[in-house]
């Protein structure tokens, strides 16, 4: 009996590949007759091209083409209220925020293009944007939800009635995905069939909104996406740069190559909305909770983009509580398009809300991890429903216990190592552990080996070796005996998306589905084909068990009877469905966060020295990308709460668009991390119970951190990032 | 309304014509066999570098840099751009043995240099120790700032600089991994030192 797969360490299957510098992605490729482009952005925050001189450009050397909203080239919009960007390049001069794409140059080489590009000059007639928040806002509300206690007029009448209240207001300026490799497209036209090499977290999506914004038919678009340098959210929507690559590319009649400059990628291709939140908390003076507010003005930018919900997927699922309301506002402003980026709302909201608690504690003299599970929910306390599974008090307890949470310091400044001031903070962590609709295709192959398929995308996930683990573990073979298939779009269709924590929970199951399928179809093929030894027999008599195919004293290898049989392949796609999201379970992620910081009494140096968090996600499946999916969410809450921030001007410019300025951890950053999980399969999730952890590290971890600096200190920083200035 | 002109940037060209310190160095770098350049042209410039291992002969236009040429003209993709200002080292590769940011590096400059880059690690099929150990340690996630990670370790490992996990993580912190496999690079670097030794 072999032993499964699921749950244990194993490495990456693409490996290898990556290591070696072999694994291509998408500027990797070198089609032939390969022309390259540079992109043009516009320079002011808001107005309108009046011209452009392209006349140095076009007589440059080598130079092919040059693209301006006066010079256009067909692009058919396709927003229809799902895309990112709601107006389409290149079809008309407005300006309607700095950075937006307002050309495109082409010629025979990089260097020609970038060149021939820096040589056009645009004139503009400009007005002020819109890009604070705080100018502009309050924002407009989509809707306030609330649950109030019976006889409760309001929730003010509920926080006026609380024994102890905070009112906590937190900011942050935008965030930049950063994802490492730029993004890119390399788009090849044979005859009326486009392959679009790009990263993409979904590909299949991507493909049908480059067909739409060409104007072709779905079919005629191919997405190949294999190897992806990061996404986070900001390769879920095809962005304007794909769609002009691949419309030049076709006017030209040559492959062409766009690669977005590290500069362009801050105002092409989505970020975080700057957000401030105000969060109130009414309690007894036990710490119980008499009423929660969350409210929040984020970004809305008149171009469109992702609205960040910070409440709903914090303050609304995390703690019990008679009388709760959430109101989640969107500013109108001239900003480019926001988009999620991992955690999208949660992030941050955690912040707000994980934070406030903190104050609470401190208010009522109550420890944070007992205050926390004094207001323990087993409901949603704003939709009712019951959790699927929950163990976050578990995870509280262990989580204290390997950190040695009794050890930390009762009151805030108290403890000292020469002149580094310690202290520790915690915070829980939470995520949606949805499970979306998702296909796959299974194929036993006359070489021993079996290929399992789905049209999903690993963006560093693990899900190349997802996948494999899958099918190694339905269809009791090796892991080495797959071979995993992903990231084209001409898969079968319906994969999942690598979105919202949501691609393993979903592929495992239709993975398995496939097996099954696949296993029946290899019987049902050994039975009725007359070179097979088990011809004749009826299926109910045949078994197939790692890998071999029995009925009676007869027994066979699948490589063997496909071989007997001469049958190249066997094969079966399932597609299964996801879970009712308004069903009678919520499924939540959790997690508990603790840290430990060293504070420079005399600098206001921040170190994170320690971090420890525990997990409830229902089945891992693989422990090793698991792991460091987890670590990898930890080490973006410690980006959050001390480096990441963009600060707009009132010009519309981003004064951190670059890499030396916009400020990621570094490894100098990251202490050891201790990541624990707990082993609870989610039995209403699915079968294998899985439920998704790709985004739950980073709810939570900038608040354990901020928390941390609050009891090292005694300084609480409500703007992030916590920089040292502030703590001085 | 104000009217605005938009001329940001200054070309490559431009700036090389105008910076006396460039256009110095690229007039005044000695071309080791550069009597086999003659196909050099007017404004082109030839080199002879090793790469991996072979003679490489190559006449560049004098803006291209280490990393385009690796990528586009010698298809040694492996090296990756990741920012193209220094910034991140995604781009990573030995120049005669230390470690550069090869997107920094004009090719005009690199007249008998060695140059390696991931490609030219292993050992024909047989992984680096390097190349093991971030698979073992998962080391990476995305994969595409792991090249630019595994050179800049084979160099810091070479130079005997870092033993300590501080001194990796310090030494390592050229290399930016949004992934954040950090403590598994840590892990990898550490392993490999042994083995390495």
């Amino acid at each position: 009996m072999s032993v499964s797969p699921i749950g244990r360490e194993t490495a990456r299957v693409d490996g290898p590949l990556k290591v070696t510098g072999r694994a291509p992605y998408a500027a990797d490729y070198h089609p032939d007759g390969l022309v390259y482009g540079h992109l043009i952005l516009a320079t002011v925050g808001r107005g309108t091209v009046r011209e452009m001189d392209v006349s140095l450009a076009e007589a440059a050397p080598g130079v092919l083409a040059v693209y301006t909203p006066f010079r256009s080239i067909r692009i058919i919009n396709d927003f229809a209220g799902r895309g990112a960007e709601n107006y389409t390049v290149l079809q008309d001069t407005t300006v309607r925020f700095r950075g937006q794409i307002i050309g495109l140059v082409v010629a025979d080489t990089l260097e020609r293009a970038r060149d021939a590009a820096a040589l056009v000059t645009a004139e503009y007639t400009s007005t002020t944007p819109r890009t604070s928040l705080a100018d502009s806002g309050p924002g407009t509300s989509p809707g306030a939800e609330q649950v109030l206690a019976p006889g409760v007029g309001s929730i003010d009448e509920a926080l006026a009635s609380a024994p102890v209240t905070i009112t906590t207001t937190v900011s942050q300026h935008a965030q930049h995905h950063v994802a490492m490799e730029p993004h890119a497209t390399t788009a090849v036209w044979q005859d009326d069939q486009l392959t679009l090499y790009c990263g993409s977290q979904g590909p299949q999506r991507h493909a049908s909104a480059i067909a739409a914004s060409l104007g072709v038919e779905p079919a005629k678009v191919r997405v190949i996406a294999r190897y992806t340098g990061g996404g986070f959210g900001s390769r879920v929507p095809a962005w304007n740069e794909a769609k002009l690559c691949a419309a030049a590319a076709r006017a030209l009649g040559r492959p062409l190559k766009v690669v977005l400059t590290r500069e362009q990628l801050f105002t092409t291709v989505g970020h975080r909305s700057a957000v401030r939140q105000t969060v109130r908390l009414g309690a007894e003076s036990d710490g119980r909770l008499i009423a929660l507010s969350h409210e929040s003005d984020a970004e809305m930018p008149a171009v469109a983009g992702w609205p960040l919900m910070p409440a709903e997927g914090t303050s609304a699922v995390l703690y019990r509580t008679p009388n709760i309301r959430i109101d989640q506002r969107l500013v109108t402003l001239d900003t480019p398009s926001t988009w999620a980026m991992r955690g999208p709302g949660e992030a941050p909201g955690a912040f707000a809300v994980e934070t406030a608690f903190d104050e609470l504690a401190t208010r009522t003299g109550i420890d944070p991890v007992e205050l926390r599970l004094r207001n323990y929910a087993v409901r949603e306390p704003l939709g009712g429903r019951r959790f699927s599974s929950k163990y976050l008090d578990q995870c509280y307890r262990v989580g204290a216990m390997r950190f040695g949470w009794d050890r930390r310091p009762r009151r805030p400044r108290s403890r000292t190592d020469g002149d580094w001031l310690i202290g520790m903070g915690m915070a829980t962590a939470i995520y949606q552990g949805g499970r979306g609709s998702s296909s796959a295709r299974v194929q036993f192959r006359d070489d021993g080996r079996v290929t399992v398929a789905s049209g999903t995308s690993d963006i560093g996930t693990g899900a190349w070796t997802m996948l494999a683990v899958a099918g190694a573990d339905a269809l009791g073979l090796p892991v080495a005996a797959m071979v995993p298939e992903l990231g084209d779009s001409a898969l079968p269709p319906g994969g999942s998306a690598a979105v919202g924590s949501g691609a393993t929970a979903s592929t495992v199951p239709a993975v398995q589905a496939a097996c099954r399928s696949a296993v029946t179809a290899l019987i049902r093929a050994a039975v009725e084909n007359p070179r097979s030894p088990f011809h004749g027999l009826d299926p109910a008599d045949v078994r197939y068990r790692q890998g071999r195919v029995s009925s009676g004293r007869r027994s066979m290898g699948f490589r063997d009877l496909l071989r007997a049989m001469g049958v190249p392949d066997v094969q079966a796609v399932e597609n299964t469905e996801g879970i009712d999201r308004d069903g009678p379970y919520a499924f939540q992620s959790f997690g508990a966060h603790f840290c430990e910081v060293r504070v420079h009494r005399l600098t206001g140096d921040i170190r994170v020295s320690r971090f420890t968090s525990v997990f409830d996600v229902g089945t891992v499946i693989n422990a090793r990308t698991a792991r460091s999916q987890l670590i990898g969410g930890i080490i973006w809450g410690i980006g959050g709460a001390l480096l990441e921030s963009d600060p707009i001007e009132p010009d519309g410019r981003y004064a951190a668009a670059n890499m030396a300025d916009y400020l990621v951890p570094v490894n100098a950053d990251v202490p050891a991390i201790d990541v624990h999980w707990l082993d609870h399969p989610d039995p209403q999730v699915s079968e294998v119970g899985a439920r998704g952890l790709g985004e739950l590290g980073n709810v939570g971890s900038a608040a354990a951190v901020g928390n941390a600096v609050f009891n090292a200190t005694g300084i609480r920083v409500r703007d992030l990032p916590i920089t040292l200035d502030k703590l001085l | 309304m104000p009217v605005v002109t938009q001329s940001e940037g200054m070309s490559r060209r431009e700036l090389l014509s105008r910076s006396g310190v460039v256009a110095t160095a690229v007039a005044t770098v000695p071309l080791i066999g550069a009597d086999a350049l003659a196909e050099e042209a007017p404004g082109e410039v030839g080199v002879r570098m090793t790469v991996n291992g072979t003679v490489t002969p190559l006449t560049v236009d004098p803006r291209e840099t280490l990393l385009d040429v690796l990528r586009e003209r010698l298809r040694l993709t492996g090296t990756k751009k990741g920012c193209d200002r220094g910034q991140c080292g995604a781009c990573t590769v030995h120049v005669d043995g230390e470690r550069v940011v090869s997107c920094l590096t004009l090719v005009a400059t690199l007249g008998g240099a060695r140059v390696t880059t991931i490609e030219g690690l292993a050992d024909g099929d047989r992984l680096h120790p390097l190349q093991q150990a971030f698979i073992d340690h998962d080391g990476f996630q995305c994969g595409f700032c792991t090249p630019g990670q595994i050179m800049s370790a084979a160099a810091v490992i070479e130079d005997g600089r870092a033993r300590t996990d501080d001194q990796i993580r310090e030494q390592m912190s050229g290399n930016i991994c949004r992934c954040s496999a950090y403590p598994g690079i840590v892990a990898a670097v550490q392993q490999a030192r042994k083995e390495m030794r």
